[in-house]
């Protein structure tokens, strides 16, 4: 667990690896292992990484991982005034907190969200699958949200490539046998992620600065009980987002330094090196691995694109996902929510103990480093059934990954497009089997009534002359006073 | 020309082709059986393996438009007609690297990785693609990059003309020898063209360390300890097993 732990922090650490990318080499290599052993691997390098993104925030100002990105802000303004360990200290212990909120919703949720998901059928799993796709598409968005849909429904076509589930028809195979069971997760997974990061970091000249330099990391436990209810909030925060399907650790922590600065007595100080900032990131962050778990082991929709890749990984053990699985499986939650503690309390103890010694591999050049990284990729892929053909998929994946990324399409709405698109497929047409073609369920069952409702209102709400509408009627209902003679 | 004024010159020719993609998939769908029976099982159109895929392609076709329409409506489409019509220059440097990753990657999973030894192949493919980074030199990236694109073209037309096969017959790791040869012949390449220049040297002699130590590291921890055999064990992975077996007995 801690040397998982410690390679999920250097992981998130270094810029251009992230902990979706972590996790889908984890996966394949603990193949061989049982459930528990291996899942002890995975949530130590989800948590681990989660939190190694600060390291590189704080230190160099270039977030590790997207999901570091907001505690760049005010961390390395605090590395510049000479407090990088205070900061690291905070960040270390926040990080441990949230993640141990997270695994307690994990276990006290679960059981309220499994006897609802009793009551859904085909339709509900349908439309929330979909449901998965279309907000991640929509949050995950940087440039135009219909890119983000785009990226879902192209990880939907990549999820439909084989013999369909319910009547073995060959879809887009083209007489290639290896295409007929479908187009296997992990090289995708793993293709989406480290090639287009690889490409960007060596083609760019991605040069890491030098750190900037800092004496002891002490665990900060009075300044963090200063900020207890910054904690509490975002802990909130990010296991609410991460219960969300699709989004992931990146949203929950500018969320949450936003409800920091905009409940703050002095807004001023944030971006100059204030510690209230810092902590509400990392709590609300690694929250949001404990937030995913929740729809991934009670739905089977993954919670944020980590997320999506243990879901991989619980169908590779043959664990199905869903509110039987605490049946199909005794105890499997609380087991899963005893490693995210173990793994938290190894993460803390990782970052502060040995942080010095793991900020050194931020020294090594990328162009030392990303080749061996590409090496690990391929060998990834292929361990997983030894397959040379997983090889032939990843590399072009991969390469028309870079080109989306490059054109500000987000990969994650793919990815969640790919893990869920055969829940999705079977699930409507069974749905539709059910009511022999009929659509009325969708408005009379309330779950799918909302379902819709909210995959309608998300999507209309990005279209402008839906706004300029809402502002109008806005407008009219409550006149200016100006207006009012 | 801004940032943003690329962003839409680009997101003009994704567009026309995921527009393209998508009439595809309709395409391909409205071929799949609709209603009639398959397999033994009643297919109306609800039931259709088509649905999906429609659904799909409609889907990207109708995003991809809205996406183009931006496109052409920020001057996407105008920067296009330029770039076509401006004379063709040379490849510039983030080109030349971009392109060089593509070559590694695609000689080392296409072309090595099943057909020559993995240890040699990582090595080839690690010594290629740290160097011509590390170095950060664009002329060094140039030469080195016609050099390992000679030698894979090298070890194509040996597999493909069937004569790797016929040199394997006498002795079984003959092409492993070749490859073995090309890397050698990269290495002293490299060693000529950095000449006197101490940190170039330095930085070859740390590019062979990383290249021979991620495999002697890598290929034993998943042969015998995670038990997954590798793409092609040839001669030198044949030698570990050998050394393996020697110390360790069955």
């Amino acid at each position: 667990m801690f040397m998982a732990v410690t390679m999920g922090i250097i992981f998130g650490a270094m810029p251009g690896l992230t902990a979706t990318l972590g996790v889908a080499l984890l996966t394949t290599l603990t193949y061989g292992m049982n459930f528990d052993t291996s899942f002890v691997v995975l949530y130590a390098v989800y948590v681990g990484a989660v939190y190694g993104g600060s390291y590189a925030s704080i230190l160099i100002n270039i977030p590790g991982t997207a999901a570091a990105a907001a505690t760049a802000i005010d961390g390395y303004q605090l590395a510049l005034q000479g407090k990088g360990g205070q900061a690291l200290g905070l960040t270390t212990t926040a990080s441990g907190i949230g993640s141990i909120v997270g695994a307690l919703f994990l276990v006290t949720v679960s059981p309220l969200i499994a006897n609802l998901a009793l009551q859904f059928t085909s339709f509900e799993y349908f439309l929330l699958a979909f449901f998965g796709i279309i907000i991640s598409g929509t949050l995950q968005s940087t440039d135009l949200v219909y890119k983000g849909w785009i990226s879902g429904f192209l990880g939907l076509f990549l999820a439909v490539v084989g013999r369909d589930q319910l009547q073995f028809y060959p879809r887009f195979t083209f007489g290639v046998s290896q295409l007929e069971g479908g187009i296997n997760v992990v090289p995708v997974l793993i293709g989406a992620f480290a090639i287009p990061q690889m490409i960007q970091v060596l083609k760019d000249r991605v040069v890491i600065g030098d750190t900037q330099k800092f004496q002891r990391v002490l665990p900060e436990l009075r300044t963090i009980a200063r900020y207890f209810s910054h904690i509490v909030r975002s802990a909130l925060i990010g296991v609410g987002i991460g219960a969300v399907p699709g989004i992931g650790e990146d949203v929950a922590a500018w969320v949450s330094y936003g409800a920091a600065k905009n409940s703050s007595k002095h807004p001023e100080t944030f971006g100059k090196g204030e510690r209230a900032a810092i902590v509400s990131t990392e709590t609300a962050n690694n929250a949001c691995v404990g937030g995913a778990s929740i729809p991934l082991f009670n739905l089977g929709l993954p919670g944020s694109p980590p997320a999506a890749m243990l879901l991989g990984a619980m169908m590779l053990h043959g664990v199905q996902p869903g509110p039987l699985v605490n049946m199909d499986h005794p105890g499997i939650i609380m087991r899963v929510s005893a490693i995210l503690v173990l793994s938290s309390i190894a993460m803390w103890i990782v970052g502060i103990l040995f942080a010095k010694q793991v900020v050194k591999i931020l020294k090594i050049p990328q162009p030392l480093f990303m080749p061996v990284i590409a090496v690990l990729s391929v060998i990834g892929s292929y361990a997983l059934g030894q397959e040379i053909w997983n090889l032939y998929l990843m590399v072009p994946i991969g390469i028309l990954a870079y080109f989306l990324t490059e054109l500000k399409y987000p990969i994650a709405p793919m990815v969640i497009g790919v893990i869920l698109g055969p829940m999705a497929d079977a699930n409507m047409r069974r749905a539709l089997m059910v009511s022999h073609g009929s659509l009325l369920p969708i408005v009379t069952r309330p779950v799918s009534l909302v379902l819709v409702l909210v995959i309608v209102l998300t999507v209309l709400s990005q279209m402008k002359w839906w706004r300029k509408m809402w502002r109008g009627l806005f407008t009219l209902v409550f006149p200016k006073k100006a207006d009012r003679g | 020309m801004d940032d943003k004024q690329k962003l839409r010159r680009g997101d003009f020719i994704m567009s026309s082709i995921l527009i393209l993609f998508g009439i595809f998939v309709i395409v391909e769908a409205f071929q799949m059986p609709m209603q009639a029976k398959y397999g033994g099982v009643e297919s109306f159109w609800y039931v259709s393996p088509a649905l999906m895929p429609l659904i799909v392609g409609t889907a990207i076709v109708l995003f991809s438009s809205l996406v183009l329409g931006r496109a052409i409506k920020d001057g996407g489409a105008r920067l296009f007609v330029q770039m076509v019509r401006r004379k063709a220059g040379g490849v510039s440097d983030a080109g030349a690297r971009f392109a060089a990753i593509i070559v590694a990657l695609v000689a080392f999973v296409f072309l090595d990785t099943p057909r020559v030894d993995f240890f040699l192949s990582i090595l080839f493919f690690l010594l290629y693609f740290i160097s011509v980074f590390y170095f950060d030199d664009a002329a060094l990236l140039k030469r080195l990059s016609l050099y390992f694109v000679s030698a894979q073209a090298a070890i194509l037309v040996l597999f493909a003309t069937g004569l790797g096969d016929r040199i394997n017959r006498p002795f079984a790791y003959s092409t492993d020898v070749v490859a073995l040869v090309f890397i050698v012949g990269y290495w002293s390449y490299a060693r000529i063209l950095v000449g006197r220049n101490h940190a170039l040297v330095r930085k070859l002699k740390i590019t062979l360390i990383v290249a021979v130590v991620v495999p002697l590291i890598l290929c034993p921890i998943f042969m015998y300890g995670l038990l997954v055999p590798l793409p092609d064990q040839g001669g030198i992975l044949s030698l570990m097993d050998l050394v393996r077996y020697s110390i360790g007995g069955k």
